[in-house]
């Protein structure tokens, strides 16, 4: 008997995925697929949703990262993700959470690391600068909105040379 | 051949030394009443690998194998691997309570390892929750120099390796609670002031308003052991590492030593009596005890600590008691005196320990 990753009872959702040559399976039990957003059919008669083997068309219901294989189910079950691309994936569902859990900040205003492109690092000051002129102008503070201003242009103008 | 197998992994033999290498060795430090350790964390993990929860064995020693190029000596960030499987059970759970490991990362079975600096002040665990926690810990109030030194490993590391960093969301990591900078600040201290005067309860709510954590002696989900708690920076996005560092030691810190300074300065002046009872029965429990259990040790050590910030015992020099916190754990004990102690040995050989410490 094949049984559910989660809780050990008989499962009968069963989901394989091949990615970059690692196979991961994911097996639910009715309650976890149903909590996954699975559709598992009115009778609660198994349905494997495998498009890779299927091989015509039919698309999953329950959303996995591409490359780990992991669902917001099992997510949710140990608030870890599967791989750095967990975070596309998942976006919409973890903006909220992450907003939640870091005081409604969602965006990263620190330093890149030194081999990322020196283009992040001045989109991420573009975007801080955006974010204090728009604080700049609610509080009328009109000098300093045009410092950030004339700043947010020098930026700009740079990003155009490199271009070029 | 794959870079895993042209990895040699060797073992350094720890050199474990509580006179050399407490990371609480707070005595002489300005805020060493109150602070007894400051600690930086960096979390960061690999692009193009799955995260180690998700992480085969191979992808484990893979991360391993890319990494550790960056152990060598004699610069700037010197550091050694340790295979962990290599150590005894022991040394793993002297690592776990000094906090130069964590407790699961010590008795897990995945393939992992942790490079160590000098002093043993200095880590970076491999395939914990992330694939680099890179720490530093220092004695007293000092992030700045925490800070400093793992942003030199950090550096280190990205010679390396390519980090899974987002424009948006900056570092990844398994935990969106690290996500961001991946950069967590704590400070190791001594409040039992605030908890004798009932204060304790403002500090809490002091600590939610500025997004600061507050955990016993232990970390997250430990308890409250001795009057030591954590205190560390809740988020980790939205603030670069350098205002995250200062919003806790220049802008909250100051003010909660102030504040148990001060009810210290209460007790003396309104309770003497009840604080000498408290200092001194506790002192002749360490002195006279023939078992000790730790919770009753560390409960006495934090009392005679208060009695010495506070002059009421001088004879005890500070870091005496900052390193008996460390060595009356359980792994320290069996390193010093032999594994597979039982209990009762085990309270025997902690009681010896403390007596002989306090005698020299």
């Amino acid at each position: 008997m094949i049984t559910c990753d989660l809780c050990g009872k008989n499962a009968v959702y069963h989901d394989t995925r091949i990615s970059n040559g690692v196979t991961k399976t994911v097996n639910l039990c009715e309650e976890h697929a149903r909590k996954a957003g699975v559709d598992i059919g009115p009778h609660g008669i198994s349905i494997s949703l495998d498009p890779e083997m299927l091989g015509f068309g039919l698309s999953p219901t329950i959303q996995s990262c591409p490359d780990c294989g992991m669902t917001l189910a099992i997510y949710k079950e140990n608030s870890l993700l599967g791989c750095p691309e967990c975070y596309v994936t998942f976006e919409k569902q973890l903006l909220p959470v992450i907003a939640s859990l870091q005081e409604k900040h969602t965006q990263h205003v620190g330093r890149s690391p030194r081999s990322a492109n020196a283009a992040i690092d001045r989109h991420i000051a573009i975007r801080r600068l955006l974010s204090d002129l728009e604080r700049a102008v609610t509080q009328e503070a009109y000098e300093e909105a045009a410092h950030i201003r004339d700043t947010l242009r020098e930026l700009h103008k740079n990003e155009g040379n490199d271009a070029v | 051949m794959t870079r895993s197998e042209n990895f040699t992994k060797m073992k350094v033999t720890m050199q474990f030394d509580p006179n050399k290498n407490c990371p609480y060795a707070s005595g002489t430090t300005a805020f060493g009443d109150v602070v007894l350790s400051s600690r930086a964390r960096l979390a960061r993990n690999l692009e193009g690998f799955p995260f180690v929860n998700s992480a085969s064995t191979g992808d484990c020693e893979e991360v391993e194998a890319l990494l550790s190029p960056a152990c060598h000596d004699g610069d700037e960030v010197s550091l050694e691997w340790v295979d962990l499987h290599t150590l005894s059970d022991i040394e793993r759970t002297m690592c776990a309570e000094r906090h130069l490991i964590s407790t699961n990362f010590a008795s897990a079975k995945h393939p992992r390892g942790v490079m160590v600096g000098p002093e043993l002040a200095r880590s970076v665990m491999i395939n914990e929750e992330d694939h680099l926690r890179i720490q530093s810990i220092v004695p007293g109030l000092n992030l700045v120099k925490a800070h400093g030194d793992v942003k030199a490993i950090d550096h280190r590391m990205e010679d390396l390796v390519a980090y899974a960093f987002d424009d948006r969301l900056g570092f990844l990591t398994a935990c969106p609670t690290n996500v961001g900078t991946g950069a967590r600040f704590s400070v190791m201290m001594h409040l039992p002031a605030l908890r004798i005067t009932k204060s304790f309860r403002q500090l809490q709510n002091a600590c939610e308003g500025m997004s600061i954590a507050i955990r016993g002696y232990h970390g997250e989900g430990s308890k409250t052991i001795a009057d030591l708690y954590q205190l560390s920076n809740q988020i980790t996005l939205g603030f670069n590492e350098d205002d995250l560092r200062k919003m806790l030691e220049n802008e909250f810190l100051p003010t909660v030593i102030e504040s148990e300074r001060e009810a210290r300065m209460t007790i003396v002046q309104q309770f003497a009596s009840k604080l000498d009872d408290r200092v001194f029965r506790a002192q002749g429990i360490l002195q006279t005890a023939r078992l000790l259990p730790l919770d009753e040790a560390m409960d006495c050590l934090g009392r005679i600590r208060l009695g010495v910030c506070l002059e009421r015992i001088t004879d005890i020099d500070i870091n005496t008691i900052n390193q008996l916190f460390i060595e009356v754990q359980r792994g320290h004990l069996e390193w010093r005196f032999g594994n597979d102690l039982t209990e009762t040995k085990l309270q025997e050989f902690r009681a010896n320990l403390v007596k002989e410490k306090f005698a020299s």
